[in-house]
Order: C-alpha cells, then structure tokens, then sequence
C-alpha cells in the first residue's frame, strides 16, 4: 500500500490503528452507534471519565467482547475526533482519513454526521478548558457610610467595599479594596465601555 | 507646667489648658503669618514622634527659644488644632469655647480665625487618611481575542483583562504605602454578571440618595 497522507495526524498512523478499524468494520451499525455515542459524550466532558470506562465495560459484557480489546479500538476511534477539533478539520477532510483508514462507508458517513451534530457541543467544551490567567470566579461588595472616626466626631462620606475572589490557578485568593464614590462610578462607566468592546468582537 | 486636657465626654467641651508659657511665646511671634504657619505644621505633625530638625529649627529662629521649647510648642499647637478639627465646627462660639476663660483673647480670635480658615483642608486631610481596607488607587482594562490554544486551532474569543492598582494603608507615619497590582481575566459571562451587581449598587445608591 502506498503512503496516504492522513488529516488528523502528521506521520502515518500505526498499523495496530489500521486492526482496530478492521476490527470496528466487524461490528454491526447499532454497535457502532453506541461505541460513537460514548466518544462524542466523553470529547464533550473528559472529566467522566468513570463513566465512559463503566460504559465500555458494559458493552464489551453485553456483545462478548474482551474488555482490553476493546479499550484499544476505542482508544484508536477517538484519536481521531480529538486530533481534529485540535486543528479545526472539515467534516469532508475526517471522512477522507476514515476511508483512508479502512472503515466501512455507512460507518465512516454514520460517523461525520454525528461529528456534525456535535461538533457545537465539543467546540464549547474545548474553549472551556483553554487557559484563563487569573479568572475572577465570585465578587461581594458592601458600601455605608462612615458615621465618625478618632479625628473627626462627625464624618459623612460613602465608601464601596468589594471584595474579589480570584482563581489563581495556585488556590483562591481573595483581594479587598475600598472604592470612593466617585471611583465607583467611573469604574461601572469603564466596565461598560468593556462590555461593549466585548460585544461588539464576539 | 505641664500640657493638661480634660476631655468631658458628655459635653463634649474640650479644655485645654496650655502652658502658659506657650501661650507667652505664641504672643511673642513676629507676625500673624508665623502664627498660621505654627498652626499649620501642628497639625501635620500631630502623630509623629519625632518632627523633622528643619521645622524645629525654623520655629526656634522665628520665636528665639530653644529646641525643646519650640517642640513643646509644635506639641501643644498640633494638640488644639487637632481638637479643633476632631469637634469640626467652624462656628466662632464653639471654637472660643476650646480655650480657657483666661486665655489671651486676641491671640484666641487669631487661632480661631487660623482654626476656620484651615478647617475644610484638614478635615479632608483627616478623612483620606483615616483607617480604611486598601483603596483602589487607578485601574487599566484591555480587551483581548484569543485566537488559538492546546485544545482547539482556530477560535475567536474576546475576553477583558481588568489591572487595578490598590494602596495598603501605610505601615509608618511619614512612608508613602505600597501599591500592589491585581489583575484579574473575565470573560463574557463574568463581565456581565459583574455589571448586572453593579447596576444593582448604583440604583440602591441612587434610591438612598433621593430619600
């Protein structure tokens, strides 16, 4: 066989990849489409992954497969997906790879147009795990009046109180400021020149 | 003699007796000018321990007393004004009240008068210094787009960085307190929620201030 150039991967793929399709060619379309359900679920929240082994072992008790077996050829199927949400593949491009790869045409199509379906879901999951510096996570604030103090008997000015919890990526530390009136209100009039910057590019 | 203040907490009549001598040397001063500057730096100095060499050296040249006369000096005025300020009344009834009957008048409507003019620049003073949380001093915002990162090649996601620079309350008298900078990412989501509570603060600030 000649050498393919493959989408979702820069060196040919190993052989035990090109068995594994072989292998997933064997089952039958329901088959399939549970085994495609579990990776789409798992891309769209990695953290589960108790879940996606609990599943995996259900199948392979319900259809008499080995249980190792059938973490390979999973592990092989989801390769794919996750390389190409990693480079923005085209539906058409993934295909190509699978029918590259040796998978069946009713599983290779079967498979892009569940990509298709999910592709909003997974895309969301991903920017939610991209890098944030420093994410504000909670915000409390008070504000009063100061009635006195021990120069002045009778004070009268409002002060703002905020307190802003930070996700620091070493714990959460909480930062406390005062703000005076007029801070305040000219920190709400640059916010919402931020928010509409925001508005405006998204 | 020494300094006496009797403080009657349910008057709120402050007596302060001054060393007679200090009232002597206050009569003794060249000009009205010297006498507001004596009040003026009274006041500055108020909480410190220990006043700078100059100042004391400009009141011993200006009355011609010693050293530790003129500190006591600076003490007793820094000690009226302070009293003065702490009742924050301009009206002359109520500032004559602060001396004793037999203090010298003329030299009691001059600090009155020192007292009244002064009164609105060291309240304000008072009040920026008083004790506080960190204040925020200054804050910078940029908004950013990213583009790509590990986990997907090609997105378009703005987000705002918030840097705000906030002033510890100084840990010495006569040291300018340290600024520390706190920067902060929101996204989309976050500065919403962040406008929707402040919103929320300005119409309860507006509510109570129409009341």
């Amino acid at each position: 066989m000649s050498a393919q150039s493959f989408h979702f991967s820069q060196e040919t793929p190993p052989d035990s990849m090109f068995s594994d399709i072989q292998t997933l060619n064997k089952f039958q379309d329901e088959q399939f489409g549970h085994l495609v359900q579990y990776v789409f679920e798992f891309l769209t929240d990695p953290t589960k992954s108790s879940r996606l082994f609990g599943q995996l072992e259900d199948f392979a008790a319900e259809n008499g497969v080995s249980g190792n077996a059938l973490k390979n050829v999973f592990k092989s199927i989801l390769s794919i997906p996750n390389s190409a949400l990693k480079k923005s593949l085209s539906p058409e491009q993934i295909k190509e790879d699978l029918d590259n790869l040796g998978l069946s045409e009713g599983k290779a199509s079967y498979f892009v147009d569940q990509w298709r379906a999910n592709l909003v879901g997974l895309s969301r999951s991903a920017l939610g795990q991209t890098l944030m510096v420093n994410q504000l996570v909670d915000m409390e604030w008070k504000f009063g009046v100061t009635a006195a103090s021990s120069e002045l008997d009778k004070v009268g000015n409002t002060f703002l109180q905020l307190k802003l919890v930070i996700n620091t990526g070493n714990g959460v530390t909480n930062s406390y400021m005062e703000l005076t009136l007029p801070q305040f209100y000219s920190f709400l009039h640059e916010m919402e020149k931020a928010k509409a910057s925001l508005e405006y590019l998204s | 003699m020494k300094l006496v203040i009797v403080f009657q907490k349910r008057d709120i009549i402050i007596q302060l007796c001054c060393c007679q001598h200090c009232a002597k040397t206050l009569t003794s001063a060249p000009s009205k000018d010297v006498v507001l500057r004596t009040c003026q730096w009274g006041f500055l100095y108020r909480d410190r321990q220990k006043v700078p060499e100059s100042v004391l050296n400009n009141l011993v040249q200006e009355y011609g007393v010693t050293m530790d006369q003129a500190r006591k000096l600076l003490t007793a005025a820094g000690a009226l004004m302070k009293n003065a300020v702490f009742q924050g009344s301009t009206d002359p009834a109520d500032l004559i009240r602060l001396f004793p009957s037999d203090f010298h008048t003329s030299l009691r409507d001059l600090l009155a008068k020192i007292i009244i003019q002064n009164m609105a620049t060291w309240k304000a003073q008072a009040i920026n210094n008083q004790v506080s949380l960190p204040r925020m001093v200054d804050f910078d915002w940029r908004v950013d787009i990213k583009t790509s990162s590990d986990s997907i090649a090609r997105m378009s996601v703005p987000t705002c960085i918030l840097q705000m620079k906030v002033q510890e309350n100084p840990l010495r008298v006569d040291q300018v307190a340290d600024v520390s900078t706190v920067n902060v990412e929101l996204s989309k989501e976050t500065l919403d929620t962040m406008l929707d509570g402040l919103s929320k603060i300005r119409d309860q600030l507006s509510s109570v201030a129409n009341r």
